[in-house]
């Protein structure tokens, strides 16, 4: 019942979120040099992920506002989700801001209306896509295809990732990385537990397993199998580590297996150091920081993608609401029904 | 028992591993405030290992005399998690807490295999030696520590670490590895490697693998197929310990790789 009145209060996100085509002539991004100094005190929830590249950004924040100071708690995204809907339970309030490394956690911190509503002026910054009420997607990865180009050709790769298991690839994956899971709950979503079940066991009868997702790239480089399942970043990080990677990467069309995950940033309290902290994860310098360093995808216009991926319009990521994916247990569950995990 | 434990500060010359750990585990009962103030427990500290390698010295005895109910080797294991040194020694120089529990072993199954007096005497001389160290170690520990040059344990993360902090956590927990090894807790020992893999090492390789793809395919396979199968294996301590220091090797390159990525990479405004 929450989740449908989250649903009605997303601003827009029934369209497909084609990034190619979010333009939009009003959008302008912001640069540091816009944005008010940061005076006063807030605590951040900061779930642990991108290596220190988060810390990085946060530090430059702090170090740039000498006046501000900014109360850090980390662990893992789902603990952190978890404490804030407790301390909410408990009549308690720790935290004013949540950075969560997907969209998953956010969705069950916002299912539990404890999520501030949000300026439109800081909304409004993001492409039309990914404008939400109460949270803001502040970088993205897309879910790709992996192939080794010793053995495939691009083109020997359909388009749709129901069909991928039908095609007698060797395939690589990691079940129990948290992408995955994310990736395949947007498949029960959207094609249903029954075709997202037998794909799970065409797969598990035959893919190789690693225990991560740069794993399982490195073994679709090393040839070990055609094809793997992977998040975009992995891909372009051992491609620049090494340049002659026997590597590149396919996309499917509308489907789970390109979905395009965030991490996001939720206010729990409401102010205008609150926002205005916020305002500065959205411009280009951090923006581009992020795309540049990270390796991952901006989500405002006016700054590049980062090395490496293609042309966003030929990308067609499906229609879906990135909180839903909170809903996990039930792929959990599944994923234990077949023995997957 | 489980005891969550992370600050983390590798300060001193001699001590490389005077460190905290992100997720701690130890045999025995509760790690006990004395940690967090171990000059004031020098002094028990002292007397526990006096009484234990009394006590060891009546089991041995006792053996060499024919042997004895009231004396038996089990009573070596009982009597190390018995000690508030137990906790003091693992949780600031692994390295010798897992030579210690290869003394008790060495000693214990030297008794129960019935070698002569000679083999027993010479096992108990290795473990006396490695006790000994431990408190030396455990002193300079708790003069560092109430110099205040190391954090309590038990804060729970109370700051990011950065990329050549986690990789000296990372090199801490395949010593913490090694000890659960000695300790004969293979199982145990397997599962610390893999959380430090997925838990440390992960969040660090997509960086790592932009400035050498070889190296984090060389440390992918030491963490998931090498050391474990070492550890399953119940190989020497000695051949443990080559082991995790090939690893600790390549974990070194690697933090150079990303003190100098770091120190070139751009800032963010």
């Amino acid at each position: 019942m929450r989740r449908r009145e989250f649903n009605k209060a997303l601003l827009s996100c029934t369209l497909p979120p084609c990034l190619g085509q979010a333009r939009d002539s009003d959008l302008k991004v912001k640069s540091v040099d816009d944005l008010p100094e940061l005076v006063g005190e807030i605590s951040l929830y900061l779930g642990r992920g991108e290596g220190g590249l988060y810390e990085n950004v946060l530090k430059a924040i702090t170090d740039r506002n000498p006046k501000f100071k900014l109360s850090i708690r980390r662990g893992p995204t789902a603990a952190l989700a978890n404490a804030i809907v407790a301390e909410k339970k408990a009549g308690i309030r720790r935290a004013d801001v949540f950075w969560a490394v997907d969209a998953g956690a956010i969705g069950l911190v916002v299912d539990q209306e404890i999520a501030e509503p949000l300026p439109s002026e800081l909304v409004n910054q993001l492409r039309p896509n990914y404008r939400y009420r109460n949270w803001l997607p502040v970088s993205g990865r897309i879910r790709t295809l992996p192939f080794n180009t010793n053995a495939l050709e691009v083109e020997q790769i359909p388009r749709s990732i129901m069909s991928i298991p039908n095609e007698g690839f060797k395939l690589g994956w990691a079940p129990e990385y948290a992408s995955f899971q994310s990736f395949i709950t947007a498949m029960r979503l959207l094609e249903g537990d029954e075709a997202t079940s037998e794909w799970l066991q065409k797969v598990n009868s035959s893919a190789k397993r690693y225990a991560g997702e740069l794993g399982v790239v490195m073994g679709v480089e090393r040839g070990e199998v055609d094809v793997g399942f992977a998040n975009h970043y992995y891909t372009l990080r051992l491609k620049a580590g090494k340049p002659d990677a026997r590597l590149d990467l396919a996309f499917t069309k509308g489907d789970s297996g390109c979905l395009v995950n965030a991490s996001g940033i939720l206010a729990l309290t409401s102010s205008n150091t609150v926002f205005n902290f916020m305002s500065y994860l959205f411009t280009k310098e951090v923006q581009s920081y992020l795309s540049s360093e990270a390796f991952e995808i901006p989500f405002v216009d006016g700054v590049a993608l980062p090395q490496g991926i293609p042309r966003l319009d030929s990308v067609s990521p499906p229609a879906i609401d990135l909180t839903e994916l909170s809903d996990l247990r039930p792929t959990l569950n599944l994923m234990r029904e077949l023995r997957v995990l | 028992m489980r005891t969550k434990l992370t600050s983390m500060l590798g300060l001193f010359a001699g001590l490389a591993f005077l460190v905290s750990h992100p997720v701690a585990s130890f045999a025995d009962g509760e790690v006990g405030e004395h940690v967090n103030n171990m000059q004031a427990h020098l002094e028990n500290y002292e007397g526990e290992i006096a009484w234990f390698l009394d006590e060891l010295r009546k089991i041995t005895t006792a053996y060499e005399g024919g042997g004895s109910s009231e004396y038996t080797s089990d009573m070596l294991i009982d009597n190390w998690e018995a000690v508030d040194f137990h906790a003091a020694i693992e949780t600031n120089y692994i390295q010798i807490y897992a030579s210690i529990w290869q003394g008790i072993y060495g000693v214990k199954t030297s008794l129960d295999s019935g070698d002569s007096p000679d083999s027993v005497d010479a096992e108990e001389a290795g473990l006396r030696k490695a006790l000994w160290q431990g408190l030396g170690a455990v002193k300079l520990a708790a003069r560092f520590q109430s110099e205040g040059l190391t954090a309590a344990k038990g804060d729970i993360d109370s700051r990011g670490l950065s990329s050549s902090e986690t990789l000296d956590t990372i090199k801490s927990e395949l010593d913490r590895a090694i000890a659960k090894s000695a300790e004969r807790l293979p199982a145990e020992a397997t599962d610390i490697v893999l959380n430090a893999y997925l838990e440390l090492f992960e969040g660090l390789e997509g960086d790592l693998i932009t400035l050498d793809a070889e190296l984090v395919e060389d440390l992918e396979k030491d963490f998931n197929v090498t050391l474990p199968q070492a550890l399953s294996s119940e190989l020497s301590l000695d051949s443990l310990n080559q082991v995790v220091s090939e690893m600790k090797g390549k974990l070194d390159q690697s933090k150079k790789l990303m003190q100098e990525a770091e120190e070139s990479r751009r800032s963010v405004f």
